[in-house]
């Protein structure tokens, strides 16, 4: 591996690293799924060859409107 | 580049490769088993102990309610009455408002609709106990009832899932169900500490005011 080469997989693992970092923001947040900034996008990002390959079971995200009791 | 840095790449490139088919197998409801979260997190540290907790899943979470259960709010304001005769028509008019089936109902509209004088008046307030008058104006607003002569566990049970209204033979007295508060009925009340009860019907006060002659929604 070239000099060159090996400067640009440090780049390209330091942006990964940074996507992963993104992902687990968003799962976090509840964005699992649909538009950036959700985990589902930045998964793409990260390998967009999964994009259309699959099977979305997302956990339930609650969101506050269910009456307690209910 | 010395072997050893190439190597360390590699493995880097390895693990990243794990960590994001770990994020594929969440997203699809993958925790634990072959092929999940889990397998790929012991592939990349085999000596870590873990102990799965997956969430519920979209797929396994139940449905959404449906109809008047998804519009349905049991916080819904119960004004007092004015006369000493409309419980029924307030109650009537609580939870058509309550359900959003009729969000701008008035009071005045529930006693014309329930049928002024003969079927609701001051002498008597309502005059079928059974609130025949009333399951007739639910039906007219399409929605389905049910009515009975309950038990407070039978009406606390069924506060759980449904609203209504209904009525104590004793406490000559019908108020709207808008759910439980612990063991206790929670109920609207538009004649609040009246017989001593407010918005909270205990098993006590049940078993002192009744029987309880209920309307149900289904």
């Amino acid at each position: 591996m070239t000099d060159a080469e090996l400067e640009a997989t440090i780049t390209q693992l330091q942006q990964q690293v940074e996507l992963m970092n993104q992902a687990l923001i968003a799962m976090l947040e509840g964005k699992w799924v649909g538009a950036p900034p959700s985990a589902e996008a930045y998964l793409y990002a990260l390998n967009p060859w999964l994009q259309g390959t699959l099977k979305l079971d997302p956990p339930v995200v609650p969101d506050g409107s269910h009456d307690p009791g209910r | 580049m010395t072997p050893d840095v190439e190597s360390q790449l590699t493995q880097l490139e390895q693990r990243l490769r794990l960590q994001t088919d770990g994020l594929a197998q969440m997203l699809q409801g993958r925790w634990t088993g072959r092929q999940s979260l889990e397998a790929d997190l012991k592939l990349l540290n085999p000596t870590t102990q873990l102990t799965p907790k997956p969430p519920l899943l979209v797929s396994q979470a139940p449905a959404p309610p449906k109809g008047w259960r998804s519009t349905y709010q049991p916080n819904t304001e119960m004004p007092p009455q004015v006369y000493d005769w409309t419980c029924s028509a307030c109650s009537l008019d609580w939870v058509l408002r309550a359900t959003g089936v009729a969000p701008h109902h008035t009071r005045e509209q529930a006693v014309s609709e329930i049928g002024y004088p003969e079927n609701v008046n001051p002498t008597y307030g309502l005059m079928d106990s059974s609130g025949s008058a009333l399951r007739r104006v639910f039906a007219d607003y399409g929605l389905q009832t049910g009515q009975a002569w309950l038990t407070f566990d039978q009406v606390w049970a069924g506060a759980n899932q449904s609203t209504g209204q209904m009525s104590g033979g004793t406490w000559y007295h019908w108020v709207a169900i808008r759910g439980t508060k612990g063991s206790d009925l929670w109920i609207a009340n538009s004649a609040p500490g009246y017989k001593g009860v407010w918005d909270i019907l205990t098993r006590e006060q049940f078993a002192a005011l009744g029987p309880f002659s209920v309307v149900y929604l289904v």
